[in-house]
């Protein structure tokens, strides 16, 4: 049997009525809420799936999680399916009230609020498929790093200023950075608290900072104090060489005697050392500082003695990417817009009369 | 914050609600006027109150539970004096000036003194955040008092409470009103959260409740145009609207760890 034109015109009518329909909003924004609110409780009791979901994006974040727990997980895709389902909602019925503006112009505040509503969604969507969130990074100064997955950018940590406030609590962290294009420095910013670097989706911040050991300051009995770090090299009085070849702020020697790191922060330090001695022998061989001086370098005359460790502060910076960031922007004014022009369409429609019955 | 004038202010709106009472038992308006001035006085006192900690910290104060129970008590007293004079109704008083004394007699046991502000909050978006939040809880709080009204008023039929139309009238005001100025909250939050954390949307449960929140409100401005939800439904949702408020504000904070600590 044949459509007649006019019969496939009233089902897309109806169609069309359907996806501007006020009904179907409100079930699908119920569905979505009701998805949400079970589910955060199976977030908060399940910190170990959800975990992650702040420190990626959900592209990233949700195959992962699926793969360890659908049945805990199976909420999240299907609320978000829900939301896009009642922002396409939205969006019809805007387009829907659009083709009728020239008698609703004074309705503006409303449409910029489902605006808002459909550009944040948008917005959201495209930052969690396209974007993403990395760190804390640790940068000292005057290094570099490269920007995750964008090969052209590379970020300078120029100078970190940590600022305490008397009793030693962290009032801010003030990093001088430069961002750099393929080579060419693109921007140079103070990134502090709450004043981050926004550039091309880019957002860095500063999350902490640390201290790392960078050597150790020795008394030695000819030359009075002096500091050795890693790659440090010192001619001795009676013509010997000594140089630091390694530092491990945490060492422990393995059952064959090898030497191994155990972890950042200071504990049981150890320098290899190497000595060049006149007769153009070398000695090589471990000092952890906490045993004593190596037979080696006591015959050597060589009576180092540790003071004091020498650290170096790092910066720990934040880089996340958000393309969606400047459209959620417009999102955030259209919806801030419409709610202040909708404040007075209120009174107004109320003063006519004018709502619609569903 | 002095204890005394704490104190004086909770005498007052307790006085207040007492004379709503007497009015609704009396039947005389006289005790209605009284009650009104003496929330006037409350909001006077309170506001002096809040201005001299606003003062004193160098930041709007709203960082803890007694600072956020005291300051949704004064705007919560405010938007009541907003619809009293508005639209004279009297009685209506004794149902928020109980839920007032509700948030104030929560705050009023507790430490008031003002901490550091973390440098993280040191931020107009976070006030403007707080300030947008509390109003727009304040505002869900009437709706919830004018909800209650409402079905107590389909009982009572009396001529004492303001008219069913006139209840759904307000509840529906209440509730735009409230949705504007959380939209605003949400906005002013995203912003801080992307210039504090590098995301202005994360799936943390405060955020995710305030999403809810806002979803059902949303909602609910809709939910208006449905004719046969126009009354009971609609003095219900405010109700259980209000509920989803207050686990967002306290149940979160109190039963489950958040990013947004209460105390
Ligand atoms: C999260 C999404 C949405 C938000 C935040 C939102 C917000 C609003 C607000 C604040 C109003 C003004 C209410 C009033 O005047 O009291 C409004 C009105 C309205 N909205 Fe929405 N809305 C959303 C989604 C939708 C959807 C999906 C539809 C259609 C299916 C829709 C249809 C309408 C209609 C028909 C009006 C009445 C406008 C008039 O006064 O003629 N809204 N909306």
């Amino acid at each position: 049997m044949e459509t007649s034109p006019q019969t496939a015109k009233t089902v897309l009518l109806r169609l069309w009525e359907f996806l501007c329909s006020l009904k179907v909003a409100i079930v699908l924004a119920s569905a979505a809420a009701l998805l949400i609110m079970g589910g955060s409780l199976v977030m908060h009791y399940n910190p170990r799936i959800f975990g992650g979901m702040e420190q990626e994006i959900m592209s990233e974040w949700l195959p992962g999680a699926w793969s360890q727990a659908p049945q805990l997980v199976f909420w999240v895709p299907l609320s978000g399916l829900c939301v896009i389902l009642f922002a396409i909602n939205t969006l019809c019925c805007l387009i829907d009230w659009l083709g009728k503006i020239s008698t609703r112009w004074r309705k503006t505040g409303e449409y910029l609020i489902h605006t808002g509503f459909i550009l944040l969604t948008i917005a959201y969507l495209w930052g969690n498929l396209a974007g993403f969130r990395s760190g804390p990074h640790s940068i000292f100064p005057g290094t570099e790093i490269k920007i995750p997955h964008m090969p052209e950018y590379t970020l300078r940590l120029e100078s970190f200023t940590p600022q305490l406030n008397p009793q030693g609590r962290p009032l801010d962290m003030v990093n001088q950075v430069s961002l750099r294009q393929n080579g060419k420095t693109v921007r140079q910013a103070e990134v502090r608290i709450n004043h981050p670097l926004i550039h091309d989706g880019l957002i860095i911040l500063p999350t902490s900072f640390g201290q790392a050991l960078q050597g150790f300051r020795f008394h030695l009995p000819e030359q009075g104090m002096i500091n050795l770090a890693k790659g440090s090299r010192l001619t001795l009085a009676n013509g010997q060489i000594l140089r630091i070849r390694q530092l491990l702020p945490d060492a422990r020697r393995s059952g064959r005697g090898q030497v191994q790191q155990v972890g950042d922060r200071l504990g049981n330090p150890a320098m290899q050392i190497v000595v060049q001695k006149t007769d153009n022998s070398t000695w090589q061989g471990w000092y952890f500082l906490r045993e004593g001086l190596p037979t080696e370098l006591s015959e050597a005359g060589i009576l180092l003695r540790p003071i004091e460790p020498i650290f170096k502060t790092y910066s720990l910076l934040t880089i996340n990417r958000d393309p969606g960031d400047k459209l959620a922007l417009v999102g955030s004014l259209c919806l801030s817009i419409g709610v202040i022009l909708a404040f007075f369409s209120f009174y107004r429609k109320r003063a006519r009369g004018d709502r619609p019955d569903v | 914050m002095s204890k005394p004038l704490l104190l004086l202010l909770f005498a007052l709106y307790l006085t207040a609600t007492i004379g709503y009472l007497a009015h609704l038992i009396c039947r005389r308006t006289l005790f209605a006027k009284i009650a009104l001035g003496l929330i006037f006085s409350g909001v006077l006192l309170q506001t002096g109150l809040l201005a001299q900690r606003w003062w004193v910290a160098g930041y709007m104060p709203v960082t803890n539970l007694f600072a956020t129970l005291f300051f949704f008590s004064w705007a919560l007293a405010l938007i009541y004096l907003y619809f009293e004079l508005r639209y004279r109704i009297r009685a209506t008083g004794l149902f928020v000036m109980l839920l007032n004394l509700v948030l104030l007699g929560g705050a009023v046991p507790r430490d008031s003194t003002i901490s550091a502000l973390i440098p993280s909050l040191d931020t107009p978006l976070f006030s403007l955040h707080i300030l947008f939040s509390f109003t727009g809880y304040a505002f869900f709080a009437m709706a919830f008092s004018i909800g209650a009204l409402y079905l107590v008023q389909t009982r009572l039929q009396t001529e004492m409470l303001p008219d069913l139309s006139t209840l759904r009238r307000i509840n529906e005001e209440a509730i735009f009103l409230g949705f504007g100025l959380f939209t605003l909250c949400m906005v002013a939050g995203s912003l801080w959260a992307h210039i504090a954390w590098g995301h202005w949307f994360s799936w943390n449960i405060k955020s995710v409740w305030s999403i809810l929140v806002w979803i059902f409100y949303a909602g609910m401005c809709h939910a208006k145009f449905i004719r046969r939800w126009q009354g009971s439904v609609y003095a219900w949702l405010s109700i259980v609207g209000f509920g989803i408020v207050l686990f967002t504000y306290l149940g979160i904070g109190l039963l489950l760890e958040s990013n947004h600590p209460l105390e």
